[in-house]
């Protein structure tokens, strides 16, 4: 089966005065038609600026893609020209932002947002337009959906502005939505409830979704796939399982040993990963994990470890000594 | 013990939504405030004398003169010295200087209304495009449309130097090429030289038929010309440009760059006003750049942006409405400076020319008689000036007040 959606050699740098930000390297991956894809890692690594380099939004200057391809369903996105990227965005791929505050324009009513998504891409009168902005707010649950589209953002709570993102996002039928932190910004059982509506979503619509976090908990629930980032790079790759039951890389056994768990003993320290992500301007010459990492030797200092598949297909780790670690299983 | 059966309680739509408007409650704070008022109160008396005077109380100056009636102090009744009422006296050609405060009104508020639509236009768009492709890749159309004005804007130089609107042509056209092929030797020095020549050869040919002195000026010209339209110009850059010759205008002291530019175009009031306007250019192009920056990074352009709407779309639908109220209050304030700009120009004879009614000029012409007790002729031009300066700097500050986002929720 040909994939939807096939990542090459990514690569993204930022020009800044003092040098060079690596802030996307050698990104290589792929997605499935209806596959939820959780693109796991702490904050800076990367995650978001991977998937504005897909979307070509990255801001340039100083921001520039150097290298890769992105196939969407047979055309690579990198080759096409702002105007056709135009045509792309929201109708093949749509995104939808951390902070829901800012994210809808406070000058409009929230159903002229929704409106305008539609007529960009559809040709549909102003009034069908105004009837399916109705039912995409209602398919994203909001109470009284019709009488909201007049509604101006301030007029929504958080979690109300997050739905309305997304039924913007949904409005084009998008092959691939991309959700960049969506419930960040959100209390948790709002949270709960946003990962609901995605999951129920996603059976109806039947849509790739791209989900971007640094909450291994909120992908534990949603994702097929893990991509797990650390300066740039993927660490470890492969099907939810295999992450959170036979852990490689040791990073990612680090971040699942920092996560609170509630058959937890009362006094139990959190285990915390030492020191500091790498600084993207210099990144190191060998594995960008290698300075805190335990399972350190010499070679993970002198040379970059490749993603290497384990255990057939499913499972993709950039370690040098993978095979030592046995298979973690999360605690 | 009673059940609670809670359909008994009728649950009622605690938040009240009302659909107020943004424009609509920023109109309410406005009107609650007294100096507000005041000054809108000022701001509408002085709009409508002026344009009730013009059309419906005919007035010729070049008529209006009356030895007799020279510097009489203002009178309300009718004497048998006086035979017509004078409410402000009139001045040393005897003309009523009533009548010519309410008609210099009219001149002020033109005055007004043209600068300020000079600055704001261009500093506008030049704010809006500066501070929207900083960041923002711009699509092919765009980049040769910039590249086309560059040619277009450099060639005029040479062009203007050498009398030939072939070169103007050329530059547009070396211009369009250049922006429509990017790609072509990019970033090499081939392409440097290749512009560089034609650059040279559009110039310097038909600027021979003018001499070869001008030739060789004009070749100079085109080569630099030349190597500006072959480097990459992006967005950045083009900003970097704009916002520099805007610094360049703006290190001038305000009045001395208006008396140099009428100087140069010659006396008379739209003159003045193109003056007025020009040295505004740069005020209202970095407050619309730099409002223009601070939404341009907001979450919802990129909401736009990833929706698949187009740059055109994006500036005028999202950005512009969002950066509009620090644009309201500055042309506000900039109507009371521009009014005060050409009453300084008319002061120093370099505005509206005699006998045309104006303010600045009534004080030019009257400032001597004062030794001599005429105080009514400085006062009332005098005053005018200040009272309608004052109200509109009182509406702007309310207005500041009633548009602030800081008070918004």
């Amino acid at each position: 089966m040909k994939h939807l959606l096939e990542v090459k050699n990514l690569e993204t740098r930022f020009y800044m005065q003092d040098g060079v930000v690596k802030a996307v390297n050698n990104v290589s991956y792929t997605m499935d038609r209806g596959e939820i894809l959780g693109v796991v890692g702490e904050s800076g690594c990367g995650k978001s600026v991977h998937a504005l380099s897909m979307m070509q939004l990255i801001p340039y200057p100083p921001g520039k893609i150097t290298n890769g391809e992105v196939w969407l369903d047979g055309q690579d996105l990198l080759t096409l020209s702002e105007e056709e990227m135009q045509k792309v965005r929201g109708r093949e791929i749509a995104m939808i932002f951390q902070d829901p505050m800012t994210s809808l324009n406070p000058v409009y009513t929230v159903g002229f947002q929704i409106m305008e998504a539609l007529l960009l891409h559809n040709n549909m009168s102003r009034r069908e337009a105004r009837d399916r902005a109705g039912e995409l707010l209602e398919l994203v649950g909001i109470p009284g959906a019709k009488d909201r589209l007049d509604d101006y953002p301030h007029q929504f709570s958080g979690g109300m502005r997050q739905r309305a993102m997304i039924a913007m996002g949904l409005s084009c039928e998008p092959k691939l939505l991309i959700a960049d932190e969506p419930t960040t910004a959100l209390d948790v059982t709002i949270q709960a409830q946003i990962i609901d509506l995605v999951k129920k979503l996603q059976d109806e619509l039947g849509m790739a979704i791209m989900w971007i976090t640094h909450d291994l908990g909120v992908v534990a629930e949603l994702a097929h796939t893990i991509n797990v980032m650390y300066a740039g790079s993927i660490v470890e790759t492969g099907k939810i399982h295999n992450i959170y039951k036979d852990t490689k890389h040791p990073y990612t056994i680090g971040l699942l040993g920092s996560l609170p768990r509630l058959d937890d003993a009362p006094g139990t320290e959190l285990v915390s990963i030492p020191g500091l992500p790498p600084d993207l301007l210099a990144l190191p010459e060998g594995c960008p994990f290698a300075a805190r990492c335990v399972y350190r030797i010499d070679k993970c200092l002198a040379e970059k470890p490749p993603l290497v598949e384990i255990n057939g297909k499913d499972h993709a780790v950039a370690c040098w000594r993978w095979e030592e670690i046995a298979g973690m299983g999360s605690r | 013990m009673t059940q609670i059966n809670p359909e008994e309680f009728i649950v009622t739509d605690f938040a009240v939504r009302e659909h107020r408007s943004l424009w609509g409650d920023a109109w309410r704070r406005l009107i609650s405030s007294n100096t507000a008022r005041l000054g809108m109160f000022v701001v509408i008396l002085f709009i409508s004398s002026a344009t009730l005077s013009h059309f419906f109380w005919e007035y010729e100056p070049k008529k209006d003169l009356d030895y007799s009636l020279k510097l009489k102090a203002p009178n309300l009744t009718v004497t048998e010295e006086i035979p017509s009422i004078h409410p402000f006296g009139t001045d040393k050609l005897g003309r009523d200087i009533f009548r010519r405060v309410v008609h210099g009104g009219w001149n002020s508020l033109r005055v007004g209304i043209v600068a300020v639509g000079i600055s704001l236009i261009f500093g506008g768009v030049i704010g809006l495009l500066t501070g929207f492709y900083e960041t923002i890749t711009m699509t092919t159309v765009e980049r040769i449309t910039l590249f086309g004005i560059s040619g277009f804007l450099l060639g005029s130089l040479s062009a203007w130097i050498a009398n030939q609107p072939l070169q103007l042509v050329g530059f547009t056209l070396l211009g369009l090429v250049a922006g429509y092929f990017e790609g072509f030797w990019a970033g090499q020095l081939k392409r440097v030289v290749f512009f560089s020549v034609l650059g040279i050869l559009i110039s310097a040919v038909p600027a021979l038929f003018a001499g070869s002195s001008v030739a060789l000026v004009c070749g100079v010209l085109g080569l630099l010309t030349g190597i500006f339209l072959a480097l990459a110009l992006d967005g950045r850059f083009f900003s970097n440009v704009m916002m520099r010759i805007m610094d360049m205008i703006l290190s001038f002291p305000g009045y001395l760059l208006a008396i140099a530019i009428v100087a140069f175009l010659g006396p008379g009031l739209g003159k003045g006003m193109i003056a007025i306007g020009v040295v505004g250019i740069p005020v209202y192009a970095r407050l619309t750049r730099s409002a223009v920056l601070s939404v341009v990074n907001k979450e919802y352009i990129l909401a736009a942006q990833s929706v698949g709407e187009s740059h055109g779309r994006i500036i005028f639908r999202h950005i512009t409405p969002n950066i509009l109220s620090p644009i309201i209050v500055q042309t506000t304030m900039g109507l009371a400076n521009a009014i005060l700009s050409a009453a300084a120009l008319g002061f120093l004879g370099l505005g509206a020319i005699p006998p045309e009614p104006e303010w600045g000029a009534m004080l030019g012409d009257s400032y001597r008689y004062l030794t001599s007790g005429a105080w009514w002729a400085v006062l009332f031009p005098g005053l005018a000036i200040m009272l309608s300066v004052l109200g509109f700097n009182l509406l702007g500050d309310g207005l500041r007040d009633a548009l602030d986002p800081k008070l918004r929720t």
